[in-house]
């Protein structure tokens, strides 16, 4: 339903978007993730047909966005990040405003309007003014214009920004009873919800696309696990006893007020160390009274494929710098 | 054509209900009613042909606040606020054509313009009785003023649409019309005269003679004479400025 090839965009000299490209089925959910500022919302605009592309070509319903821009916007819905909503009407003139102009038949308008706002939970703010209404209902407004056409597509930009925890399970809980009828694609830097709600998601960082994938294969994709060990004794002599554990890299050493010492350490995905552990724990006669391995979390993740890169690219630079300045000196 | 018909119908209704479009009418009127009455003071004391009164009406202040300012007030939201909002964005990812868009909007506004107009149409009806005038204002040179006006208002406003479309500033965008508004009121009566040998060629003066507006209002429309030359000309104005609009707003998708 959505084809997106090589896509960059260019504000000036700025690159907003560097070569993207992906693929959504239909009746897929895809999560768009990345930090701020880091390309979701051009992106949005570009499928969307609100800006144009530098280069590159994105087809929606098999329309392509540049040529028949028309067309890709008769297939869809759009949520903007801040939704712009006419103060002096109100909700429901609003969104009959808003079916009409998206070609809905007026015998048909009625009920198009209301089956929206039932979905969108915003049936009791119907005579209120657009400008009377709170936040998190201005952005379910949104959400019900989006969907007031029925269109096939729907691009939703950061649908929970600024919402309290009961309205943003409200619109996730929608989002997800969406995947029967339409195909999604949604913004957020809220990891927690795009896990919870997309079968699929795509992570975007400086404008590039760093992974793709479902939220399980994304986090088994991770490299650093993390080993937690609670052992009775004092944190020297726990870090004695461990000093021959192969592979274990300490992040945290800390002594608790019942004599125990907690410690965590990174541990990589291949290695298996439990055994020689218990075995130097024994050796040192330490009685353990946890010992667990967490696997990586979807944010831990994102840190490392976003920061992360940061990290390295910073550590490349000053390798580089060193280097050339080592040549430099006799 | 129905989305412009959505546009329009949203935007009148938007133009009934903003408080700004009364205080326009309500000055306007007052205004009116008080310049009104002593031109008709002086007409009757004078004894002066009425048939001369309706081409008088375009020298009040009153149409020259209108004309002046009141396109440029009325349009300066059209596209300039929807920038400002964010609702352009909503606006333009519906599946509508920017020149729907364009055209309902500026529709709504040159109607509500003949609206506010229309009532001194009674001021003219009520002096065609006893205590005023006594006169009988003929049909024609009314009907050709009005049209005039429709005409000259509907190419200003579009030019107002045009000013909204460049900026998200609405307060520049009604500045940007009422400079083009009086610009193109004052400046061609001053031009021949800055021109000097250069205003004796034909087509200099041809394009100068159209470009007076106020001459020819008072020597065609007023006097009841449509000339279709200058019919085309608001006309051509009009979707000159139009396509213009919709030039600005295309830009946005153009790569």
């Amino acid at each position: 339903m959505i084809r997106v090839t090589e896509l960059t965009k260019r504000y000036g000299s700025f690159l907003a978007v560097d070569r993207i490209s992906f693929e959504v089925a239909r009746g897929q959910i895809v999560g768009f993730l990345g930090p701020n500022g880091a390309g979701k919302t051009t992106t949005i605009r570009v499928l969307t047909g609100f800006h144009p592309a530098t280069s590159g070509q994105c087809e929606l319903a098999g329309h392509d966005v540049g040529k028949d821009s028309l067309a890709v916007r008769r297939h869809l819905g759009y949520l903007p990040q801040e939704v712009p909503i006419y103060p002096d009407m109100r909700v429901l003139e609003y969104l009959r405003y808003r079916a009409a102009l998206k070609g809905v038949a007026a015998k048909e308008r009625t009920l198009a309007v209301s089956r929206a706002m039932d979905k969108a939970g915003i049936s009791d703010v119907g005579r209120k003014l657009c400008g009377a209404v709170s936040h998190g209902y201005r952005q379910r407004v949104g959400l019900a214009d989006a969907l007031v056409a029925n269109p096939p597509i729907l691009i939703l930009d950061e649908p929970t920004s600024g919402l309290d925890p009961n309205q943003r399970r409200r619109i996730k809980q929608v989002v997800r009873d969406l995947a029967n009828e339409h195909t999604v694609l949604f913004s957020s830097h809220i990891l927690g919800e795009v896990q919870e709600v997309s079968s699929r998601i795509l992570i975007i960082h400086r404008g590039t696309l760093c992974a793709d994938g479902s939220p399980d294969s994304l986090v088994a994709q991770g490299q650093m696990r993390t080993l937690r060990l609670s052992v009775l004794g004092t944190p020297a002599v726990v870090a004695a006893a461990l000093v021959g554990v192969p592979g274990l890299d300490l992040t945290c050493l800390v002594a608790q007020s019942n004599g125990l010492t907690s410690a965590a350490f990174s541990l990589p995905r291949d290695v298996e160390p439990t055994a020689q552990l218990a075995q130097c724990l024994a050796r040192a006669a330490l009685p353990v009274h946890e010992l667990r391995i967490e696997l990586p979390t979807l944010e831990e993740y994102f840190h490392t494929i976003t920061e992360g890169r940061d990290r390295a690219a910073e550590v490349a630079a000053a390798a580089a710098v060193t280097a050339s300045a080592a040549e430099v000196l006799p | 054509m129905n989305a412009a018909l959505v546009t329009f119908k949203k935007e009148l209704m938007s133009y009934c209900v903003s408080p700004v479009s009364w205080v326009i009418a309500v000055v306007f009127y007052l205004w009116r009613g008080f310049e009104m009455a002593s031109l008709t003071q002086v007409f009757a004391f004078y004894r002066i042909d009425q048939e001369l009164l309706p081409p008088q009406t375009y020298g009040l202040s009153s149409t020259f606040l209108m004309v002046m300012l009141v396109p440029g007030i009325l349009t300066m939201r059209c596209f300039a606020e929807e920038r400002r909002s964010g609702s352009i964005e909503t606006l333009m990812t519906a599946p509508v054509r920017d020149a729907e868009i364009v055209l309902g909007k500026w529709a709504a506004a040159t109607v509500f313009y003949a609206l506010l107009w229309l009532p001194s149409v009674l001021i003219l009806h009520v002096l065609e009785y006893g205590p005023f005038l006594d006169a009988d204002l003929a049909f024609g040179p009314v009907f050709a003023a009005y049209l005039g006006m429709f005409l000259l208002s509907g190419m200003l406003l579009a030019f107002g649409c045009f000013a909204s479309s460049l900026t998200d500033n609405v307060l520049l965008a009604a500045l940007l019309t009422i400079i083009f508004d009086f610009g193109l009121l004052r400046l061609p009566q001053q031009l021949g005269g800055y021109l000097g040998e250069l205003s004796k060629n034909y087509y200099v003066r041809e394009l100068l003679d159209k470009l007076d507006v106020m001459r020819n209002f008072s020597e065609w429309f007023a006097r009841g004479l449509i000339d279709t030359s200058q019919v085309a000309f608001y006309v051509g104005g009009i979707a000159f400025f139009l396509f213009l609009t919709c030039i600005s707003l295309a830009s946005r998708r153009i790569a």
